[in-house]
């Protein structure tokens, strides 16, 4: 080549690498895709989109065609807390969300949700305020999961304004996020810490007056009931707060350990997020341990993990991890499998079957006699959790059968009252509908 | 030959691909056209070996075309096939290039009078498109002369540069100034009329060209700084008295300030590109057509998001090949008016490229030019194929 070309040439070829530099930044290095302006964003909307189907296959949410356009189609309203809804305008939530990624691309997520108990759930809730969760105690597997008020996904259009409106706030999902003192469905716990620290044992004699005095301040029983001597066992099942005021008061900071052990005052990972509760200072005194021994003060829990603290008694001490998703298929991806996963040793395994005895004492007997069930042992312990506002927090969580546990609940309504007379007929009627489903399933949730 | 003949038939091939692809899932109302396009190029061919010019220029230029067209017809049936006619008066705009005798000493300087003659015609008797009044009507047909007005006044600032080479050498004072001032002059009116038709692209592009040109005929340190300072002085006094100059300004140095306003259309050029990633989402299925200006200024940002950075590499790789090509064309001609012609063509297309996708990628402030061969416009195109006839006449063995 000439000067002149050979000039001309190293100028054009100079400007061809400093746009391919250019090019290869933007388009290979930089990431705009989540640019608030790029339309890209909302591109997911006008391609199909996989289905998130129930763990019998059923569809829980699926595309539909309707006049050329897709349309998102929802099997269960009270499952938009589950699912979450996927809208042009509003945006998307739940699994939706956490999933959309394979989900645009056409793959199928199969859920742990049994549809069929979600419904009666459903029912069961219907017009209340709260959560409730069913999970098989043994794998973690989320059964059920409802948050109560819910948005209908499938008419968000109609009624945005109205839920927006609502003041029972049904975008929140109190499942995972809702935060409630336990009252005395922490009990059980605190037996186990008691246990394991050997500062009690199952058959210790406790003289009950109906109240007790520590550092200077009186903690009573409900409506200040004397129990006179009872086992730590039956302390537990008539809930009696002057036993477990000073159980907690002798455990003091140790106490922290099992609660922390069970799950408790930490966001689980779960793919809808999860509020992590709140755990007390350890600096207290003993009034305050007492306070914290019968679920009040300053602990705050979620369902999900009462859910999950519940199963690890019902399973023989292992916190298992909750899970929603068991399997992500479909497509060109690889399919991705979820099995359950010890989250940690929550309680030594003797402690746990001591304290299921407890708890089957409170439903034989006890406070949580309404969740009893015809012909099936059952576990359970109620939870009235006083608030600074309104009627109490009522919790029940239990599960079913007693001594080869299939189903484990927890269920909260938010200022429901008396736990024993709205939250444990509730919560019996769960997991006698949750028995129903593994066996109608014609299989066993088990695995 | 037998490889000439193969490169054609593989060129057949991916057209026939693309037809292939096109069809899918709609009816290929207009695949005649990107038929017909393969042939004209196939034609204009064996014209070229036939007449002893330089034929493997078309090769790139008919995977430019062709390409273009394709991505047109994606976009809008019509535009497709508006540009496939202005393609039908381009092979005609191609033979007069190629059979033309473009260095004969009888032109004189009448490719400036030309040139001025057009740019001075739009301004009195053009119509007003976009902001910009840079179209000529010839009764139901519009152009735009400043395509045609760039390619004379190349031709006529080689012919002077290099009829007045030893004068213009000559050091400072005087005597140098007497030659180069009246060139200085003329493009200095022609610049002004470019700019009062607010076309803004094409009078920075013919400056650059010129401005390497002249560096090359007549190489001379001077000659760059003056060049340098003349540059800004006109963009500070554009600055000045264009508003339009200093939005653009703004759209370019500072998009994501005003992501909804100046910066709107360069943001979504870059989030197309980007959605492109390496490999592109595929003809169709990129959301390029949301930008304005797609089919014009930003065809390259929805081949960017469509074709990915693959495609985009080859694209612009076909551009450096015909630069390449066009270059050795430049060495093998003995005329230096051929030579330094040819070398102004290619640097008309390098530029233009540079500035328009560096304009795409924020390397550049946008100056709203189409991509040679590929962009919509049929006054575009008919102009670049004949700087392609003129290129593959350069070497020519003609009669004089």
């Amino acid at each position: 080549m000439s000067s002149t070309s050979r000039k001309s040439f190293t100028a054009i070829l100079s400007g061809f690498f400093l746009i391919l530099a250019g090019l290869i930044y933007w388009q290979v290095i930089a990431d705009l895709s989540d640019h608030p302006l790029n339309p890209r964003r909302y591109d997911v909307f006008r391609q199909p989109r996989g289905a998130i189907l129930d763990r019998w296959g059923t569809p829980l949410a699926c595309t539909v065609r309707q006049n050329g356009d897709y349309v998102r189609v929802y099997a269960c309203p009270s499952l938009s807390h589950v699912t979450g809804y996927f809208h042009q305008r509003y945006g998307m939530t739940g699994l939706e969300r956490t999933y959309n990624s394979s989900l645009a691309q056409g793959q199928e997520v199969h859920t742990t949700i049994d549809l069929a108990l979600q419904q009666k759930l459903e029912a069961l809730m219907e017009g209340r305020v709260g959560a409730a969760i069913a999970m098989n105690p043994k794998t973690g597997e989320v059964l059920a999961l409802l948050s109560s008020p819910y948005v209908d996904p499938n008419k968000l259009d109609e009624f945005w304004s109205d839920y927006a409106a609502d003041p029972r706030s049904p975008f929140v999902n109190r499942a995972t996020r809702g935060q409630y003192p336990p009252g005395s469905a922490v009990k059980p716990f605190v037996l186990a810490a008691a246990l394991a620290d050997r500062i009690t044992f199952s058959e210790e004699r406790w003289q009950d007056s109906g109240r007790v005095v520590l550092s200077g301040r009186t903690i009573s029983n409900f409506q200040s009931q004397g129990w006179g001597s009872l086992t730590s066992l039956e302390a537990l099942a008539n809930s009696s707060n002057v036993v477990f005021a000073q159980l907690a008061a002798k455990l003091g900071p140790r106490l922290l350990d099992t609660l922390r052990q069970c799950g408790l005052g930490e966001a689980l990972p779960f793919p809808l997020g999860s509020a992590a509760g709140k755990l007390p200072p350890a600096e207290q005194s003993a009034y305050g341990w007492g306070q914290i021994g019968i679920g009040q003060g300053s602990l705050l829990v979620t369902p999900l993990q009462m859910a999950a603290a519940v199963s690890a008694i019902a399973n023989g001490g292992q916190l298992m991890r909750p899970y929603l998703v068991e399997e992500v298929r479909g497509g060109w991806r690889l399919p991705r499998l979820q099995r359950p996963v010890v989250y940690s040793q929550a309680v030594p395994q003797w402690t746990a079957a001591a304290v299921r005895e407890g708890m089957v004492l409170a439903v034989q007997q006890g406070t949580a006699k309404g969740a009893a069930l015809p012909g099936v042992i059952a576990a359970g312990k109620t939870g009235t959790a006083e608030t600074l506002t309104g009627d109490d927090h009522a919790w029940f969580i239990g599960f079913a059968p007693a001594h080869d546990p299939r189903i484990a609940v927890a269920v909260v309504l938010a200022h429901g009252g008396l736990a024993s007379e709205t939250a444990a007929p509730l919560g019996g009627l769960v997991m006698q509908a949750a028995l129903e489903a593994c066996t109608q399933g014609g299989m066993q949730i088990e695995r | 030959m037998r490889s000439l003949a193969l490169s054609w038939l593989e060129l057949a091939g991916w057209f026939g691909l693309a037809l292939v692809w096109l069809s899918q899932g709609r009816s290929l109302v207009l695949w005649w056209q990107l038929a017909a396009i393969w042939a004209g190029f196939a034609v204009l061919g064996l014209l070229t070996r036939h007449l002893g010019g330089a034929h493997s220029l078309l090769l790139p230029a008919a995977l430019l075309v062709g390409l273009g067209w394709i991505f047109l017809y994606r976009l809008r049936l019509e535009w497709a096939a508006h540009q496939f006619s202005g393609f039908v008066v381009g092979l005609a705009a191609y033979c007069v290039g190629l059979m033309g005798n473009w260095a004969a000493s009888r032109t004189k300087y009448v490719f400036g009078v030309l040139a001025a003659a057009l740019l001075i015609g739009t301004l009195l008797f053009g119509v007003w498109v976009g902001g910009a009044k840079a179209w000529l009507a010839l009764g139901p047909y519009r152009f735009q002369p400043v395509e045609f007005a760039r390619v004379l006044l190349i031709l006529f600032v080689v012919r002077y540069l290099v009829e007045n080479k030893p004068l213009l050498r000559l050091g400072g004072g005087w005597a140098a100034a007497k030659y180069w001032g009246p060139l200085a002059l003329f493009m200095g009116c022609i610049l002004l009329l470019l700019a009062v038709q607010r076309d803004l692209g094409p009078a920075l592009l013919l400056f650059t060209v010129y401005c390497i040109l002249s560096g090359l005929v007549v190489p001379a340190r001077k000659l760059l700084a003056a060049y340098s300072g003349l540059a800004f002085a006109g963009i500070g006094v554009g600055l000045l008295l264009f508003p339009h100059l200093r939005i653009r300004m703004t759209a370019w140095l500072h998009p994501w300030e005003h992501a909804e306003g100046a910066g709107y259309q360069i943001l979504q050029g870059l989030f197309a590109l980007n959605s492109g990633k390496v490999l592109g989402r595929g003809i169709g299925a990129g959301m390029g057509e949301l930008i304005s200006e797609v089919h014009t200024d930003f065809l390259f940002a929805l081949v960017g998001e469509e074709l990915g950075f693959a495609g985009v590499l080859s694209l612009l790789s076909l551009y450096l090949i015909m630069a390449f090509i066009g270059l050795r064309l430049a060495d093998h001609t003995s005329d230096p008016i051929e030579k330094y012609t040819a070398v102004g063509i290619v640097l008309l297309w390098s530029v233009q490229v540079f500035m328009v996708v560096g304009g795409i990628i924020r390397l550049v402030p946008l100056t709203g030019m189409t991509l040679p061969f590929v962009s919509y416009g049929s006054s575009s195109l008919v102009a670049q194929m004949w700087m392609l006839g003129i290129l593959a006449s350069v070497g020519r063995v003609r009669a004089r």
